[in-house]
């Protein structure tokens, strides 16, 4: 009988979205309460950041042309990871030598969003992440021209 | 490795994520596989709607733009299946399953009937959301073991994940699409068209057997 109404509540689907977000909920105070979670020092990627630098956040560091070693959990993968520390538009150096702010704005140009990175050890996770733009504009596109 | 699903039997390299073809995974991923190819060279089903009490009946038609971006849907979700079967990186496992998610709603968005857009609107919402634990998971995956490869949490040298992520990943799975939510799916079923719309249960069920495996990694 209890599963006949659970069902039965189920088969609105205006309510699966109150209902996901109780257990959602429900979960993130679990997640609070089970903190702290201990951090593992000893971790991929780090950085340093240098509050100084006109790239900041997203300097490499490094001069051009030179490999910077960065921790890879598979080296022999990427051989040429930290060759490339940096891709500037003129424009964007033109930013970068004379103002403090290119950091906020990096993602607008390429060499923001597909850093070195990404692009030389975590290359499939740049290709998934634009190919779901790809799909969400595809549906975008498609539902605008139909209601038109 | 023996909680890894079996031991690889061949590894692909794409920098740090690793893809792997153990037996459990090689079978899923043949499992989506043979059904993106089902999806690629079938016809959608045409529905008939048959009046009680007379002999009236009625055929829905399908345009052929409709099916055209379904099709594309159904293949991309199929592809995103294949990659969350096989990938050996908690990131791309939660990249690929986000990617399932809104393919999922894309098929079913492009009907033109209310009832199943409301419904398709409302599995959207879910799917949104459910980022949000999704990748909050991979965060603390990273964060607490330091690697996010499958194979190294498999070692057992690292730290243990700690539950909550495991949680988090659980439940941003089900909103994606899985088990729970078959109710909403049924109404998104009324939807023509067969293989499309399979497609969507298929790869919520593969998604399901994935993190299964999953989360008694590490």
């Amino acid at each position: 009988m209890i599963i006949r109404r659970i069902s039965h509540y189920l088969c609105r689907y205006e309510h699966i979205v109150p209902l996901f977000a109780a257990a959602c909920a429900v979960l993130f105070m679990a997640s609070v309460l089970a903190l702290p979670v201990t951090y593992h020092e000893d971790q991929l990627y780090p950085k340093a950041i240098d509050r100084q630098s006109p790239l900041d956040p997203y300097d490499r560091g490094g001069p051009p042309f030179t490999q910077v070693s960065i921790h890879a959990q598979y080296p022999e993968n990427s051989p040429t990871a930290g060759l490339v520390t940096s891709y500037l538009t003129p424009f964007s150096l033109f930013l970068a030598d004379t103002t403090l702010h290119l950091g906020t704005t990096i993602v607008a140009h390429p060499g923001g969003i597909i850093d070195e990175i990404l692009y030389n050890t975590r290359g499939l996770d740049t290709v998934v992440e634009t190919t779901i733009l790809l799909v969400a504009f595809a549906i975008a596109s498609f539902l605008y021209r139909k209601v038109r | 490795m023996g909680s890894l699903g079996g031991i690889p039997l061949y590894v692909l390299e794409f920098g740090d994520e690793l893809v792997y073809f153990s037996p459990y995974t090689i079978t899923l991923f043949l499992l989506a596989l043979t059904f993106t190819l089902l999806a690629i060279v079938s016809r959608p089903e045409r529905q008939v709607d048959v009046a009680f009490g007379g002999d009236a009946y009625t055929t829905k038609i399908i345009s052929v733009d409709e099916m055209r971006f379904r099709r594309f849907m159904a293949i991309a979700c199929g592809l995103a299946s294949m990659g969350a079967m096989v990938t050996g990186d908690v990131f791309n496992f939660t990249l690929f399953t986000a990617m399932v998610g809104i393919t999922n709603v894309g098929i079913v968005a492009a009907v033109k009937s209310p009832h199943v857009q409301d419904a398709a609107y409302q599995y959207g919402l879910v799917a949104l959301s459910a980022t949000v634990p999704l990748f909050g998971a991979a965060a603390l995956y990273a964060a607490a073991t330091g690697s996010l490869s499958m194979i190294e949490l498999a070692k057992g040298t690292l730290p243990a994940v700690p539950l909550v992520a495991k949680a988090l990943l659980v439940i941003g799975v089900v909103g994606e699409g899985m088990a729970p939510f078959y109710a909403a799916k049924a109404e998104m079923f009324r939807a023509p068209g067969a293989p499309y719309v399979i497609m969507c249960s298929l790869s919520s069920l593969l998604i399901f057997l994935r993190v299964a495996e999953v989360v008694m990694i590490g």
